[in-house]
């Protein structure tokens, strides 16, 4: 049998390779790449260069390939005496939806050869998973949905597989060019996207904000004062007051493992006045910060206590709230204008993406990839980022969900469009080391300060900032 | 001072002495730290010599049995007719050198080797812990697999395994020496016409003269495995490069000596102004905690059982019970009281920085510490108020003394002195305390110059961080050594001064 | 002052200053017990919120309801089907049996350690024993949890990784290091009583269980609750151990988990009602075990 005789060069090739790194004499050879001819197998050292972006779509509705699957699926499955078990993390918000989508997988994929099991768990949501598979991937997840700042790290780890090419080219087929943009690094495709609004933008009620007033910040904190309201905006965590030096037209970015940010700039001091200037009104119609229950939290708490009028948030906390004020009185729209040296800015922000990962130490990487693309997208049949829309109201990143009516005509989705040229994407701005530095504590500082903090401080405290982040 | 000029001081004096010989008791007692490890040391050679020369004397004195057992333990056992005993000398070696040959020597090899780290390049690293590289092929439908996951090196399993075997071999060579013990003696047993023990009455005496090595063998054997193993393991990670750039078996790590020791004290600004500061707040924290506690305890403890107050069971009841819900849930519930937005700010329509502003969340988590802990310290000295003999405040009444002077002169003395040894231990416990700083600040609020921590982060919420949130192993477990010497310091101090006034036994 | 002046009149005088102080120590009592117990009834009536939220702008709630506590044990499905443990959310039950499976076997196992080391320390003499005395102090010392990660990886090797049996081990396997207080007891027991047994011919083994465990009751009872207690309010190494091994959570763990940013909002009510309920056999235990307490950290003490 053709393929029979590839795997067995490919084992002998293997097993060469592994000698010769055991035997201590891999420091000569440099990352080559064998290929035994066939095409269909090779054998190369961890990453390879070529992403093969290029390769055309193929049809993976079609029988031929359903049944290559399921072939592969079945060798993966020998190993373990023709049982797959795997993992998958999600946020547990999502886990019974995503648990209707694993057993559609399921029926999709049944087969007499082997029985798949697969375990969702909420308990490490998608903005922890990153780090908890980086801190040991074999406890890992075999497929988990994080959020796209963590792929850098993940990929400096290896602890996040290549999206093979068969996959990859539906991935670049079916959504938007810019959600497929970061799910890969440098060239190579590691992810598979999910959703689009892992960014931020102006939840409001309508009944206290008129357009004109949702222009700025003053304007808004002013108006929610005389109804004897609140704005929110967490400056007191650094994924939403980063915003503020993006504003200013700081440098801030992640290139092969190091963080720049340039917030010992004169334009960082502006930023941190202006952030300064929004906390002159705290406990007078501005709230700004979420303290130890967090950001969803507090602004859940705040609708539905009727002392938030507007709050910087995600598409998360849209049924909350309007299950707090009614859905008819929630206006969405763009981040206002800030006042920053002395002039009204746009306020900017992060623009993120939901996306879905497959653990490198997976015992059956192609049932985890395949079901990672299920997740990400479906198939002829089922558009599961549509149905994710319908049921979870997650904006989606697959073209034909985005032609959807009903989407098309989502106050988030329109808010998070108009916010998008202001968005600044996540993956290439920040690693690990930025978060790890205390730039939430920062605003948060600047809130309990009420901005009376002197400018000399304030360079201190930036300093500081960057130290931690750059060094 | 002498004995005398200590008997007469008043009960008040006293205390303040003691207070005062605290604190002038620390360099004394470095210094002391640094004689007791010197005094250590020095056995450890006397030890080491004496057991030289003993087994130079045993190989020269022996007979053949003797003397062949120092290469097949049990030998001599065997040669001298205590066969049971001799084959378990025997099996042991054996199982030894096996395992040896099938797994210790292989990780102990590779605890220092120059490997190849999971690397594109393929460069050499000295001292990395472990050697791999890993092989990634593309099956079929061209999905990416690491082929030899199974067989990758890890630092940790090859460091963990190390140590195991350290531990060991020398627990085996524990049994070599004491293998040449048993043979020679049996040998001078029978020199001197005797019979030596048999198998089975030797199995007795495990009930009777040495029924301690039968209560002790398993629970230390599970303290070995699973207490003393981890500390080692944990020691030596404090000089490796065990970070969240190095998590094995993705990315080995390796030695890097006492550099996150230079990080802590002085190299790295950030790391070592962190640790200065967190140092600086665990110990005016652990003082305020442990005397806020005591005192107010006491006093609590007073008032209920005051003559003439009734329902004293009612009134204990109430505050046990707050103190017998666990920890986790009253301190996350204070949490949300105490939150800028939420609980009592919620109900008020205020938004007070309880938590958020450092000055205050310091005096709100000691006072909240005070609420979880005054209920302990009223039901301990209630219990001791009722031993304090009767006999002495009556004397005293009659001697004139108000109320005041019999606190300050019965009451307060004798409770002191029967909690000091609680008193230390309750310091020792505060300086560890986790669960009041986790679960009420999580260590906030976090200033942009601290390190992975907040204002209200003591050293081993700091450590916890390390290792949860960012993974830096290598700092956490420096900082776990450090906790350790404080500690060791703190009560070698205590231990001193409790020798110091070990006279006074007036109570007693 | 003196008192030997007996007359009527400062009789008076002197039973109402009592009375007022008595009156002002009711007072101030009163007071420190509202303190003190405000926010356990607070725990309460947020557990019978029927309003969601993590709190109210108001101390009672609107809304009177059990929900919260049902909501710990059932969860349905878009169908209106129960779901079983393993697909609920926060499956509250399985924490619950883990816990108390947890608890009783590390529980016998931690008692007859401590047992055993204590009483081979305090009753028996041998030539290592000062060593041992020593080595237990300076392991003591040693933050608990600084070693977790190994001895993680350690149970990884054991095949115990994210195992109920594994947390076992941890709660029992130290346990020997916590002999003192125990120590502290068996130091009081006489040692004729040893003596005189051992005169009428009996072994060691036979001293220990007959007639000093049975003089031991309370520090018996004392070292059972504790270590019974432990598993119910640990945090740290059940969550580090058990990572996203939800089923194999403890009731702490599980519990705390409800308070993530995500869930917090809509499971605080439900946390509260979580808590009530370990709160409330604990808390017996406790007032049960309370004079043993007692004893044992003082008894201990005044040994030194």
């Amino acid at each position: 049998m053709a393929s029979n005789s590839k795997r067995a060069v490919a084992l002998v090739l293997t097993a060469m390779m592994a000698a010769s790194a055991l035997a201590g004499c891999g420091g000569s050879s440099s990352g080559s790449t064998a290929s035994t001819g066939g095409g269909a197998t090779t054998a190369s050292t961890d990453t390879s260069t070529d992403a093969s972006a290029s390769a055309d779509a193929v049809d993976l509705d079609s029988e031929e390939i359903q049944k290559q699957i399921k072939d592969a699926i079945a060798q993966e499955a020998e190993a373990t005496g023709g049982k797959i078990s795997m993992k998958l993390w999600c946020s547990g918000d999502d886990l019974q939806f995503e648990k209707t989508l694993i057993k559609e997988f399921k029926d999709k994929y049944a087969d007499s050869r082997y029985e798949i099991n697969i375990q969702a768990t909420g308990a490490i949501g998608e903005d922890s998973a990153g780090g908890k598979i980086i801190e040991s991937p074999k406890d890992g997840a075999d497929v988990f949905n994080f959020a796209d700042d963590q792929l850098s790290s993940l990929v400096e780890a290896k602890a996040v597989a290549k999206v093979a090419d068969l996959f990859n080219a539906n991935v670049i087929k079916n959504n938007t060019a810019d959600s497929v943009e970061v799910c890969s690094k440098d060239g190579t495709p590691y992810a598979f996207p999910k959703t689009s609004d892992n960014g931020y933008f102006l939840y409001y009620d309508k009944t206290v904000f008129s357009e004109d007033d949702i222009a700025s910040f003053d304007k808004m904190i002013a108006k929610a004062k005389e109804n004897n309201k609140s704005v929110f905006y967490s400056l007191g965590n650094g994924w939403y007051n980063t915003a503020f030096f993006f504003t200013a037209g700081c440098t801030v970015e992640y290139k092969d493992g190091k963080q720049t940010a340039t917030y010992n700039t004169p334009e960082g001091l502006s930023a941190a006045k202006a952030m300064c200037h929004l906390a002159e009104s705290v406990d007078n119609g501005f709230v700004g910060t979420a303290g130890s229950s967090g950001e969803n939290a507090t602004v859940q708490q705040g609708f539905a206590d009727g002392k938030f009028a507007a709050a910087v948030i995600g598409t998360w906390m849209g049924p909350a709230i309007k299950t707090a004020i009614g859905e008819d009185n929630v206006g969405a729209a763009k981040l206002p204008t800030v006042l920053m040296d002395g002039e009204e800015k746009q306020l900017h922000s992060f623009g993120g993406y939901k996306i879905i990962g497959v653990n490198a130490f997976s015992k059956y990487p192609t049932t985890a990839q395949a079901l990672a693309y299920y997740l990400s997208t479906g198939d002829k049949e089922n558009n599961t980022q549509l149905k994710r829309y319908e049921t979870r109201g997650l904006i989606p990143t697959n073209n034909t969900a985005l032609e959807n009516e009903k989407v098309k005509d989502d106050p988030a989705l329109k808010a998070i469009d108009a916010q998008r040229p202001y968005a600044h994407p996540q993956g290439s701005s920040v690693g690990g080391k930025y978060w790890a530095s205390n730039i939430g504590g920062f605003g948060g500082e600047i809130v309990t300060a009420k901005g009376k903090i002197s400018d000399s401080d304030l360079e201190t405290k930036l300093k500081n900032l960057v130290t931690q982040m750059e060094g | 001072m002498d004995y005398l000029d200590y008997v007469q001081m008043t009960k008040g004096q006293r205390a303040a002495y003691k207070i005062k010989s605290f604190f002038t008791g620390i360099p004394g007692a470095i210094g002391n730290l640094f004689r007791i490890i010197a005094y250590y040391i020095k056995k450890f050679f006397v030890f080491v010599g004496t057991g030289i020369k003993n087994y130079a004397q045993r190989f020269a004195q022996g007979d053949i049995g003797t003397k062949l057992s120092f290469i097949i333990m049990g030998a001599g056992n065997v040669f001298h007719k205590q066969i049971g005993k001799g084959i378990i000398f025997l099996a042991t070696e054996i199982a030894y050198f096996y395992f040896m040959a099938v797994f210790g020597m292989n990780y102990l090899s590779k605890l220092y080797s120059v490997g190849v780290q999971l690397d594109d390049a393929g460069t050499m690293a000295d001292g990395v812990i472990g050697s791999q590289r890993a092989i990634t092929t593309t099956n079929l439908l061209g999905v990416p697999t690491i082929s030899n996951r199974d067989t990758l090196d890890n630092s940790n399993q090859v460091l963990l395994y190390s140590v195991l075997t350290m531990i060991i071999t020398i627990a085996f060579f524990a049994v070599y020496i004491a293998n040449t013990k048993s043979a020679f003696a049996t040998q001078q047993t029978i020199k001197a016409g005797k019979k030596p023990i048999g198998f089975i009455a030797e199995m007795k005496t495990f009930l009777d003269e040495r029924f301690h090595v039968t209560l002790l063998t398993l629970p230390v054997l599970l303290l070995m495995l699973f207490t003393v193993l981890p500390i080692i393991f944990t020691i030596f990670m404090a000089f490796t490069n065990y970070d969240k750039e190095h998590q094995p078996p993705g990315s080995l790590y390796r030695w890097v000596g006492f550099q996150n020791f230079a990080d802590i004290f002085y190299s790295n600004p950030m790391k070592s102004e962190t640790f200065g500061k967190i140092l600086v707040w665990t110990l005016v924290w652990a003082v305020f905690a442990t005397f806020t506690n005591y005192i107010f305890g006491i006093i609590l403890a007073l008032l209920i059982n005051k003559k003439g107050i009734k329902a004293k069971g009612f009134w204990r009841t109430m505050f046990v019970v707050t103190a017998a819900v666990p920890q986790f849930v009253t301190l996350l519930l204070m949490r949300l009281l105490l939150g800028t937005n939420t609980g009592i700010n919620g109900m008020l329509g205020t938004s007070f920085p309880f938590l958020d502003d450092f000055m205050w969340a310091r005096v709100v988590v000691i006072i909240v510490n005070m609420w979880v802990g005054i209920p302990y310290t009223m039901l301990i000295s209630s219990g001791l108020l009722m031993n304090i003999p009767e006999d002495l405040y009556e004397s005293a009444r009659i001697d004139g003394a108000n109320a005041f002077q019999q606190f300050t002169k019965i009451t307060f003395p004798y409770i002191f002195f029967v909690t000091t040894p609680y008193l230390i231990t309750t310091f020792v416990g505060n300086i560890n305390n986790f669960n009041v700083i986790f679960f009420l600040t999580g260590g906030g609020p976090s200033p942009s110059n601290y390190y992975q921590a907040g204002q209200t982060d003591l050293l081993v919420t700091w450590l916890y961080k390390l290792t949860v949130n960012s993974s830096d192993f290598n700092l956490a477990s420096v900082i776990g050594i450090l906790v350790f010497i404080i500690c060791a310091l703190g009560s070698l101090i205590t231990f001193n001064m409790s020798k110091a006034s070990k006279n006074e036994e007036e109570f007693s | 002052m003196t008192n030997t002046k007996s007359s009527s009149d400062m009789q008076t005088g002197y039973a109402a200053r009592r009375k007022a102080i008595n009156t002002l120590v009711y007072v101030i009592l009163a007071i420190m017990v509202v303190i003190w117990i405000f926010p356990i009834v607070w725990l309460v009536i947020q557990s019978l919120r029927g309003e969601p939220g993590i709190s109210t702008s108001y101390f009672f709630p609107k809304q009177w309801t059990f929900d919260n506590y049902i909501r710990l044990f059932v969860e349905y499905d878009d169908q209106g089907n129960a779901l079983a443990w393993s697909e609920m959310r926060f499956p509250f039950a399985q924490w619950f049996i883990n816990t108390l499976v947890i608890a009783i076997f590390s529980c016998i196992i931690s008692t007859l350690f401590i047992l055993m080391v204590s009483y081979a320390l305090s009753r028996l003499r041998f030539k290592s024993r000062k060593t041992f005395l020593n080595l237990g102090l300076i392991l003591g010392m040693f933050p608990g949890f600084m070693s977790m990660a190994a001895t993680y990886n350690i149970m990884e090797i054991l095949g115990l990784k994210q195992q109920l049996f594994a947390l076992v081990i941890v709660y029992s396997a130290g346990a020997g290091l916590g002999y003192q207080v125990s120590k502290g007891f068996f130091d009081t027991i006489p040692r004729s009583l040893d003596e005189a047994a051992k005169i009428d011919g009996a072994t060691r083994n036979q001293i220990f269980w007959q007639i000093i465990l049975p003089l031991s009751k309370p520090i018996i009872v004392y070292t059972a609750l504790t270590t019974f207690i432990g598993p119910w309010t640990d945090y740290i190494f059940v969550s580090y151990f058990m990572k996203d091994n939800q089923m194999n959570y403890t009731v702490a763990c599980g519990l705390y988990s409800m308070l993530g940013n995500q869930t917090i909002s809509d499971y605080f009510t439900t946390f509260c009602a979580g808590a009530v309920l370990i709160a409330i056999p604990i808390t017996i235990l406790f007032v049960i075990m309370q004079r043993y307490y007692v004893a044992g950290v003082t008894g201990g003490a005044v040994k030194g």
